[in-house]
């Protein structure tokens, strides 16, 4: 009965107060669609250290035809350059920190090339010769890219030497600037969100003065006369998050899943699936804060 | 079943308390009328026994219980145990007669069936059978009063405060409310009413504390509204004194220079 009694004031409450219902509900869909994305920013980035960290390698490349650099005074890479390299690569020295190496010619760096870019124009003007030939190190630890870096860069035939793992980390550094860029401004728009909850709560809890004063007289108790106020806020922000996932799903399926994972075929893009181990966090989040909001208010508008 | 010792209320430092030492005891079934002048402490009465507020010093008892020491949580059952009528009758405009009185049993959490039985019950006992339906806008000021006091005591309090009840109303429809009032005590509840309306008082000879700035000036059983003793060399005094010095004599049979003989 009493359960009854409350839900039916929770539907007359939100039908009295549908213009601000419907404002908590698109403030928190919109503050906590913000959230989840720096969520899925952070999912990404994971996934692609995952994917990538394995894959990715130090390239050696070898001098070509139009090198500046130090090493490659003496023009194209030479064949017995190439071998003094290699033997290098095996020494010892060099072959502890090493799981393996192979050596990528140009004709191969043009169709790995091709490849990547399979999508994009600037395949037509790209020969073989304009691609250098590299030896492709994969390291047992990442992290000791400087001792390879400082053993071959000043090796003749070498023209430089590149992490790509630090290329990586320019791109996660991006992302979570991204990701931080998000999260403020979810936290702006939840500062807007608790607001606007207070305020449709004090409004409601107004609205119906009348209610709860004879309530309090005949000795319903504080939950039975408060419950109807905070589930109101909290099941607007709830649908606000429910929203907020749906959205987040939506741009997994359709934005990464089919429009940018055809643009980039071989990044690793976070799976719909994924994003919905966001969903469970928002939908608490926004319960939460709206029922602490509306907690507070009544504690000051409501008196039991 | 209330009892109040030594109770002084003051809401304002710099204004005179608004109940100023009063120890009064009301017993279980009685019937007792509150009057006195305008601001000089029913309502405040009222709401002590309440605990809408507390007392600034001394100790209200309602059924035993010193109600300053109820902790909050159990306030509400405090007032289950009470019945409140208003002078606006403080009815839900959207919510029929039924509703109206079927609501104080929802919001405790009783049960559809109970509340079934014992709505048309109450709604007999105040003399709106067949009037379940109609809206309170559908309802003169006497009905409207009525279906406050069936909500009042549909949850059978062992005391029913009005403040006021008959305010609103003619003084033929105030009798009829009293009659209802009078049944509802006929059967065991305490009640207390706060009131203006001398023609209710000395109809029905009950009996009668006075209030005058917030010190009980009068307390006598079987009362009239004014003083049967008229003690008519004080009442000038009294109107001219501070309120401070009315505490001196306290003794029953002070008239109310207010209301009191001038009227006659
Ligand atoms: N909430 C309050 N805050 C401050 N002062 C108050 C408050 N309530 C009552 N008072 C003061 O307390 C005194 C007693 O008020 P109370 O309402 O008890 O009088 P009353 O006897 O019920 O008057 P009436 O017959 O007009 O209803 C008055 O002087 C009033 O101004
Ligand atoms: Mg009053």
């Amino acid at each position: 009965m009493r359960l009854a009694f409350i839900l039916g004031e929770i539907g007359s409450g939100l039908r009295r107060n549908i213009t601000m219902v419907v404002s908590v509900i698109l403030v928190t869909f919109v503050s906590l669609t913000f959230v989840g994305a720096a969520g899925m920013l952070q999912l990404q980035i994971n996934q692609m250290k995952g994917y990538w960290y394995d894959k990715v390698q130090v390239a050696i490349f070898l001098c070509s035809d139009g090198s500046t650099a130090a090493g490659c005074a003496t023009g194209p890479v030479t064949p017995e350059q190439q071998d003094n390299l290699q033997t290098l690569l095996e020494s010892p020295a060099v072959a502890q920190y090493v799981n393996d190496f192979q050596y990528e010619s140009k004709d191969e760096a043009y169709k790995h090339f091709k490849d990547q870019f399979s999508n994009s124009p600037i395949v037509d003007s790209v020969t073989p010769d304009q691609l250098p030939s590299s030896f492709r190190i994969n390291m047992k630890d990442p992290e000791k890219y400087q001792i390879i870096s400082e053993t071959f860069s000043s090796q003749p035939g070498v023209e430089t030497v590149i992490d790509q793992r630090q290329l990586l980390e320019r791109l996660f550094s991006a992302m979570n600037a991204a990701s931080l860029v998000a999260v403020s401004i979810a936290g702006v728009m939840i500062v807007c969100a608790i607001l606007l909850i207070a305020t449709t709560i004090r409004l409601s809890a107004f609205s119906r003065r009348r209610e709860t004063g004879i309530m309090r007289l005949v000795g319903a108790s504080k939950i039975v006369i408060q419950l109807p106020f905070i589930l109101e806020g909290v099941i607007a922000a709830v649908i606000g998050a429910a929203l907020a996932s749906g959205t987040l799903w939506a741009v997994a399926h359709f934005f990464l899943g089919e429009y940018l994972s055809k643009q980039y075929p071989d990044t690793a893009f976070i799976s719909p699936g994924q994003t919905l181990i966001l969903a469970p966090a928002l939908l608490i989040l926004g319960g939460s804060l709206a029922g602490i909001s509306s907690l507070l208010t009544l504690r000051r508008y409501l008196k039991v | 079943m209330i009892r109040f010792e030594n109770v002084t209320k003051v809401y304002d430092q710099t204004a005179r308390p608004a109940l100023d030492d009063v120890s009064l005891e009301i017993d279980r079934g009685e019937f007792a009328f509150l009057v006195g002048a305008s601001g000089s402490g029913k309502s405040t009465f009222l709401r002590l026994v309440l605990k809408e507020d507390r007392a600034s010093s001394g100790a209200v008892y309602v059924a035993g219980q010193n109600v300053a020491k109820i902790s909050s949580w159990r306030v509400p059952r405090l007032r289950r145990g009470i019945g409140v009528v208003f002078q606006d009758f403080r009815l839900l405009p959207q919510k029929s007669v039924f509703a109206n009185v079927a609501f104080a049993m929802q919001v405790i959490g009783k049960s559809r069936s109970v509340i079934r039985d014992t709505v048309p019950e109450v709604l007999k006992t105040v003399g709106l059978e067949g009037k379940e339906n109609r809206l309170p806008h559908e309802l003169s000021g006497g009905e409207q009063q009525r279906v406050a006091i069936a909500r009042a005591v549909v949850n059978r309090p062992g005391i029913l405060l009005a403040d006021e009840p008959t305010g609103n109303l003619d003084p033929t429809t105030s009798m009829g409310i009293m009659g209802v009032l009078d049944k509802i005590n006929q059967n065991g509840t305490t009640v207390v009413m706060a009131t203006h309306d001398d023609d209710i008082v000395n109809e029905m000879r009950k009996r009668v504390v006075e209030l005058k700035n917030g010190i009980v000036i009068r307390d006598e059983a079987r009362a009239l509204y004014t003083s049967m003793i008229p003690v008519v060399g004080q009442s000038r005094r009294l109107r001219d004194a501070s309120g401070r010095d009315e505490a001196q004599p306290p003794a029953p049979g002070e008239p109310n220079p207010d209301s009191g003989e001038e009227q006659r």
